[in-house]
C-alpha cells in the first residue's frame, strides 16, 4: 500500500451564520497518498474549497472538528507559528484565480522569493534569485530574468498561473492542493498547466489534491476521485472504476450532464434544482434526495453511510440501487406498454 | 501585411512608476502644479527664514511702535504690542504648518495601525476596536480640547499636537479598516498565508502597500483640514498664547472691532495665508486622488 501523506478523519468545518454554526464540510474522511492525485469533484457550493481551506488552515473564524493528520501529526488547532512552519514548506496551494492570487504591488521575483525567504533563512540573496529563476524555468516561463522584475499586471493569465504554481512549489512541498487551477484559463493553456502539474508531481513525488468541477480534467489527471455533494463525500473510487461504473445518483447525474459530442442532443441534461445553501441544507437522510424526487423515499437510507461496494469503491446511501434517470424510466414504461 | 512591425525582444517596456504617474497628473493639472510649487516655496521660505528670525525678539512688546501701518521699517506693520506682523506671520505659518504636519502624521500612524489590525483580524477584535473608536467619535472635540488647554500647564507645539491627535485619528482608522476588510478577502492575502507568512508580515508587507494609495490621498486632505482646525482653535483662544504666534493667533486680533475695521494689515495676511495654504493642499490632494485611480486620471 502506498504511503499515507494526509489523513482526514471525520472533519467538520462549520461557519457561523446568525448565531448558529452550519457545517460546510460535514464528516469528511479522506486519505491522500504520496505520488497520487486525488481529485475532488462536485458542483459549486459543495464544500470543495472549504475542504481545501481547512487543510491549509486558512479559515480564521470557522469551527473545525475532527482530525487532519499530516504524516501522522494532527494539524487541526495547532498554533499559528507551528502551522506556518508547515505551510509553504510541506504544503503548497495553487489558487483558482491567477488574477487575484498575486500581490499586485510586488515583483514576480519577490513573490516567489518570499516562500524561500520564509523557510530557508540561511539562503543568500543571490542564491535565492538563482533558485527563483530556476523555478520560473521549471514552470515554463520564457525569459525568466526579465519576468523576475515584472509586476503581475504585466503578465497574461496563463503566465500568472505559472507564477502562482512556481510560488506554491518553491520549497518542493510534499502535499500540493490545487483549487480549480485551470478554471480561469482558456482551454489551450489549461492542458499546458495540467501537464505542468503532472510533471511536477512526478518530479517531486508529492501528493496532490485536485479540486475541480471539470470531469475532463479528472479523467486526465486523477488517480482516485472523491465526489462531494453538500459537504459530504458521496462516492469515492479509483478513476477508471468511477468512470466505468459510477454508482451514486449524483455521480451519474454529473456524468449525464456532460454534453456528448457523438450523439445528437436537443437539450443538455441538467440536474434538477440547485445545491441548497448552507442554512437550508437537509441534515438528515440522503442529501441528494430532493433533487431526484421521482425516486421513492423508501429507496433512501435514514442515515446514509459510505458502503464499500467493491474494494476501494465507496458509495453513500442505498438509493443508487434504485436510481434511474427519468428518461430511462419513461422508455421502460413505453416498452412495457408495447409488450 | 504588418510583417514590417519588428518587435525587439530585448526592448524593455517598463510600466510607469508611481512617481511618474503623479508627475504626469501634475503636468496636466496646472492648478495643482502651481499649488505644489506654492506649497514648497512657502514651506522652504518659512522654515528657512525661521532659522534666522528670533522668536523672542519678534514677540517682544515695543510700546513706541504700536499699530504702525505697513511701511519702510515694518513691511506689514505692527500689532497692539508693537510687534512686527511680518515676522509673526513667518513664525506663525511655520508653527501652524508644523502642527498640521505633526498631527497628520501622528493621526496617520495611529489610524493606519488601528485600522489595519481591526480590518485584517475582523470578528470580535474588529467589533471591540470599532466600539472603542465609536466612543472617541462621540466625544465633543472642541469641549475636550478646551478642557485640556486648561489642564496642561505649558503649551508647546508638541503638547498641542498630541491633544489634537488624540481626537482626530478615528477618521483615517475607519477608512483604512474598510479598505483592509475588502482587500484581505482577495486571494493574494490567502496565498501569502499558505506560504507560511506570519500575520504581522501579511499585514505590513502585503496589506499595507495595497491600501497605501488611499492613505496618502486622505492624509493630504487631512493636512489642509488640520491647518484650518489649528487656526480655528487659536482664533477662539484655545490654541497658542500670543507668545507663540500661529496663523490663528494673528487671526484672533480681528476679534477687536477696531482692528477688524481699520487695521487690516494685522489679520488680512494671516487669513490669506490660511486660505491659500488650504486651497493649495487641497488642489494637490485632488490631483493625487486622480493619480491613484486609473479611471479618473487625466495625464
Amino acid at each position: 500500500m502506498a504511503e499515507k501523506l494526509l489523513e482526514i478523519k471525520n472533519l467538520k468545518t462549520s461557519f457561523r451564520i446568525k448565531d448558529d454554526y452550519f457545517a460546510a464540510v460535514d464528516d469528511v474522511s479522506l486519505n491522500v497518498n504520496k505520488n497520487e492525485v486525488l481529485a475532488i469533484v462536485g458542483e459549486s457550493g459543495c464544500g470543495k474549497s472549504a475542504l481545501a481551506f481547512s487543510i491549509m488552515g486558512l479559515h480564521t473564524r470557522a469551527k473545525m472538528e475532527g482530525d487532519i493528520l499530516y504524516k501522522g501529526e494532527n494539524i487541526v488547532g495547532i498554533s499559528p507559528s507551528k502551522l506556518n512552519k508547515l505551510r509553504g514548506k510541506h504544503m503548497g496551494m495553487i489558487f483558482q484565480d491567477p488574477l487575484t492570487a498575486l500581490n499586485p504591488l510586488m515583483i514576480i521575483g519577490d513573490q516567489i522569493g518570499e516562500a524561500l525567504l520564509l523557510h530557508n533563512k540561511e539562503m543568500s540573496k543571490t542564491q535565492r534569485k538563482e533558485k527563483v529563476i530556476d523555478l520560473l524555468n521549471k514552470v515554463g516561463i520564457p525569459r525568466p530574468e526579465y519576468v523576475y522584475e515584472q509586476f503581475p499586471h504585466e503578465l497574461s493569465g496563463g503566465m500568472r498561473q505559472r507564477v502562482v504554481i512556481a510560488t506554491a512549489i518553491a520549497n518542493e512541498p510534499e502535499l500540493l492542493i490545487a483549487d480549480e487551477p485551470t478554471t480561469a484559463l482558456d482551454v489551450t493553456i489549461q492542458s499546458q498547466i495540467l501537464d505542468l502539474i503532472k510533471d511536477l508531481k512526478d518530479d517531486m513525488n508529492s501528493g496532490i489534491v485536485l479540486i475541480t468541477h471539470d470531469l475532463g480534467v479528472v479523467a486526465e489527471m486523477a488517480d482516485r476521485v472523491a465526489v462531494m455533494y453538500a459537504g459530504e463525500i458521496v462516492e469515492i473510487a479509483e478513476v477508471t472504476e468511477l468512470f466505468e461504473e459510477p454508482l451514486h445518483p449524483y455521480t451519474r447525474s454529473l456524468f449525464n450532464s456532460v454534453p456528448n459530442a457523438s450523439e445528437e442532443q436537443d437539450r443538455l441534461h441538467v440536474i434538477q434544482g440547485i445545491v441548497p445553501s448552507l442554512q437550508n441544507l437537509p441534515r438528515t437522510g440522503c442529501r441528494f434526495a430532493p433533487r431526484i424526487p421521482w425516486i421513492d423515499e423508501s429507496a433512501h437510507e435514514a442515515h446514509p453511510e459510505l458502503h464499500e461496494v467493491k474494494p476501494g469503491h465507496f458509495v453513500r446511501c442505498t438509493c443508487y440501487k434504485h436510481f434511474r434517470f427519468p428518461e430511462e424510466v419513461g422508455k421502460e414504461e413505453e416498452h412495457h406498454g408495447v409488450s | 501585411m504588418e510583417a514590417n512591425v519588428e518587435v525587439k525582444a530585448k526592448e524593455v517596456i517598463k510600466s510607469p512608476s508611481g512617481f511618474s504617474v503623479v508627475w504626469r497628473e501634475l503636468i496636466k493639472d496646472k492648478l495643482a502644479l502651481i499649488s505644489l510649487i506654492f506649497l514648497i516655496g512657502v514651506t522652504a521660505f518659512v522654515y528657512g527664514t525661521a532659522i534666522f528670525l528670533d522668536q523672542e525678539e519678534i514677540v517682544k512688546v515695543d510700546l513706541f511702535s504700536i499699530y504702525e501701518p505697513p511701511g519702510e521699517e515694518f513691511i506689514l506693520g505692527t500689532d497692539y504690542g508693537g510687534r512686527d506682523v511680518f515676522g509673526q506671520l513667518i513664525i506663525g505659518t511655520r508653527n501652524s504648518l508644523s502642527i498640521a504636519i505633526l498631527v497628520t502624521l501622528m493621526t496617520g500612524i495611529i489610524g493606519i495601525i488601528y485600522g489595519l489590525v481591526s480590518g485584517y483580524f475582523g470578528g470580535h477584535i474588529d467589533n471591540i476596536m470599532m466600539r472603542i473608536l465609536d466612543f472617541f467619535l462621540i466625544l465633543p472635540f472642541t469641549m475636550i480640547v478646551i478642557a485640556f488647554v486648561a489642564i496642561v500647564p505649558k503649551y508647546s507645539v508638541w503638547t498641542f499636537s498630541l491633544i489634537m491627535t488624540a481626537f482626530l485619528w478615528m477618521g483615517i482608522a475607519r477608512l483604512v479598516r474598510s479598505k483592509a476588510l475588502a482587500e484581505k478577502e482577495l486571494d493574494y492575502i490567502q496565498a501569502a498565508r499558505t506560504l507560511g507568512t506570519s500575520n504581522f508580515k501579511v499585514v505590513f508587507k502585503h496589506l499595507l502597500p495595497n491600501v497605501s494609495s488611499i492613505i496618502i490621498v486622505n492624509m493630504t486632505i487631512n493636512l489642509a483640514g488640520n491647518i484650518g482646525l489649528e487656526s480655528g482653535l487659536s482664533f477662539l483662544g484655545f490654541g497658542f498664547p500670543e507668545s507663540t504666534p500661529s496663523l490663528g493667533t494673528l487671526l484672533s486680533y480681528a476679534r477687536n472691532p477696531q482692528t477688524l475695521e481699520f487695521r487690516w494689515w494685522i489679520w488680512v495676511p494671516a487669513s490669506l495665508m490660511i486660505l491659500l495654504l488650504m486651497l493649495a493642499v487641497n488642489n494637490v490632494g485632488t490631483a493625487l486622488r486622480r493619480a491613484v485611480d486609473a479611471r479618473q486620471r487625466r495625464g
